[in-house]
């Protein structure tokens, strides 16, 4: 199991705990320049933070506190860690089954012995027949698989995944993610990946902690993160729609500039007549040929279809709210949905999540 | 012709590589990470380049003269002459491969870190291999320098046949005495060894990358 805790100010803030446990990938997400790769780089040891603890496999890598100083920092050859770089950073010097090799150059094995677990790991990712060929003569994808077999060649006791897919086209892909997929089975040990795609992080992680400015946001599995962020600020950086303002009062959520109270369960956490920002999911919109008492009324604003999946963009008549939603195209077909067309949304108050209205500048985001 | 000093000279330039480049390596390996301290001494070392040959032999014929700092006199011997072109030759050898050594990515650094090599085993195993072409040409380009090394030469070793006159003193002595044809011979020896050896360099910098085969699992 890994147990991380760090913590620094300088020369970049970093407020990090997170757990992962064997077989679990755990994806670290966020903006451009929050920290997500630093996080990683400090588990690997190629970064020392101010203070904090690192543990694996109850070993301590790294801890160091505010009265004792640095007690414990492991050189990354120390840690038993799998690193696979953005950009591959293979040796191009070396032929891709000697590349495997080096992390073995250490092992007590022959070098015959060495070659063929080498080769092994070559074979695992389905690139045994271009063992002799240099990086340079690889492609993207197969540099990919020969990054990924040198990390794992180590038998490592995790695996650390830098935006491992950023720099290969969208086949090539859905063919690691097969891999990855399968690997994971496998090996048992804790998987951090990190990422911006929050498809990719929503599609392959067990668990997801949202990163913003150095600071860990939320960590839940993603199914929670995106129906129940934390607070505005996660709802931002994971890109969840539908996200808007309003006012609660005692079981009641007014819509901002909508007229519009809805009742809502709260865990009691939000007191009374708080600014809040609230969030539907898509099972919580249903759209209406003709108007209620519970609907609100509506124009479409575009229709974007793609296959058979639609993704509808209406403005409220009052408050000006824009509301996405998807269905099928026969849903779109029935409803005789159309551009400039009216319709009626109705929102089941019971799916809706309140939270504590965040915003980038409001320091309590990453506390509250 | 004047094998005497075709061969002092020969003489010359294979000690100052045997002594220089070893220290080259290191020098530029360890310039990498010199932190503030790094403009300093890279000025320190290019002082050669820009310095008149004059002012060094000067300041050389003074240090290594008298007792020097070696407890010995040292200038109008080789071993003078030696001590001088090390330190001529110093930018000739470090930079070549201070810039190979930069030029290697320092994620590569990193996946070897994490792969698990010791810091000599990182540097023997994958920073030697890929800063190859820059250790020989610094080979190649310190080699050239001392044997066409003149001013330093002439100031810390005087003529001295077999002691210090290396073949561009002799091509200066010949002039003097009007024997031009002699002195054509050697200058065109100089000229063939400097532009083959210049062109090797520029060859190796020119080439698209390729591997060194230099290390095998």
């Amino acid at each position: 199991m890994l147990k991380i805790k760090l913590s620094q100010t300088i020369p970049n803030p970093l407020q990090l705990n997170l757990e992962c446990i064997p077989g679990e990938l755990h994806a670290l997400v966020g903006p451009s320049g929050s920290g997500k790769t630093t996080a990683l780089r400090t588990i690997a040891g190629l970064n020392n933070a101010s203070f904090g603890k690192i543990e694996c496999d109850g070993e301590i890598w790294f801890e160091a506190n505010e009265i004792n100083g640095t007690t414990t920092a492991l050189s990354p050859a120390q840690r038993s860690c799998g690193f696979l770089f953005q950009q591959y950073a293979l040796f191009p010097h070396l032929s891709a089954l000697e590349n495997v090799c080096i992390p073995l150059y250490n092992s007590v094995a022959r070098i015959s012995e060495r070659q063929a677990q080498a080769q092994q790991w070559l074979n695992r990712m389905g690139i045994g027949e271009l063992a002799n060929r240099m990086p340079n003569q690889l492609s993207g994808g197969q540099q990919q698989r020969v990054a990924l077999a040198r990390a794992l060649a180590r038998t490592p006791k995790i695996l650390l995944l830098d935006e491992p897919f950023s720099a290969v086209d969208s086949p090539t892909r859905q063919g690691l993610y097969k891999t990855l997929a399968e690997l994971r089975k496998d090996l048992n040990i804790p998987i951090l990946l990190v990422t911006h795609d929050l498809r990719e992080a929503d599609l392959l992680a067990d668990r997801i902690t949202v990163i913003d400015q150095g600071f860990g946001l939320q960590s839940a599995p993603p199914q929670i993160l995106f129906k129940r962020p934390r607070n505005s600020r996660v709802a931002e950086l994971v890109g969840i729609s539908n996200m808007f303002e309003g006012v609660f009062t005692a079981g009641n959520l007014t819509w901002n500039g909508c007229n519009r109270v809805f009742d809502v369960v709260d865990k009691g956490k939000i007191p009374s007549n708080t600014p809040v920002a609230w969030v539907i999911p898509a099972d919580g919109i249903s759209l209406h040929a003709i108007p209620s008492t519970t609907t609100i009324e509506a124009e479409v604003e575009y229709i974007s279809t793609l296959g058979q999946i639609a993704v509808i963009q209406l403005r409220t008549t009052v408050g000006n709210h824009i509301v996405t939603w998807e269905a099928s195209a026969a849903e779109v077909k029935r409803l005789a949905l159309d551009a400039g067309k009216k319709s009626y949304i109705e929102i089941d108050g019971a799916k809706i999540h309140i939270m504590p209205l965040r915003p980038i500048n409001d320091p309590r985001r990453f506390t509250e | 012709m004047d094998p005497d000093a075709i061969y002092l000279s020969l003489k010359l330039a294979a000690w100052t590589l045997v002594l220089l480049l070893p220290f080259g390596i290191w020098a530029a390996r360890y310039l990498l990470n010199a932190g503030l301290l790094k403009p300093f001494i890279e000025a320190a070392l290019a002082l050669p380049l820009v310095l008149p040959p004059t002012v060094l032999g000067y300041y050389l014929l003074v240090g290594l003269g008298g007792k020097s700092i070696f407890g010995i006199p040292l200038v109008f011997s080789f071993t003078g002459i030696l001590i001088a072109s090390l330190i001529v030759n110093l930018p000739f050898a470090i930079q070549p491969i201070q810039r190979a050594f930069e030029a290697i990515n320092p994620e590569i650094r990193e996946a070897a870190q994490v792969s698990g090599l010791s810091s000599w085993q990182i540097f023997r195993l994958i920073e030697l291999p890929l800063a190859w072409r820059g250790i020989t040409s610094a080979a190649i380009l310190t080699f050239a320098h001392t044997l066409g090394e003149f001013g330093v030469i002439l100031m810390v070793g005087g003529a001295i046949p077999g002691e210090t006159k290396t073949v561009s003193i002799a091509i200066y002595d010949k002039v003097q005495s009007f024997d031009t044809a002699g002195a054509g011979t050697l200058s065109l020896i100089l000229l063939g060894t400097s532009l083959v050896a210049i062109a090797i360099s520029y060859g190796l910098f020119g080439r698209n990358p390729s591997p060194s085969k230099g290390w095998r699992s």
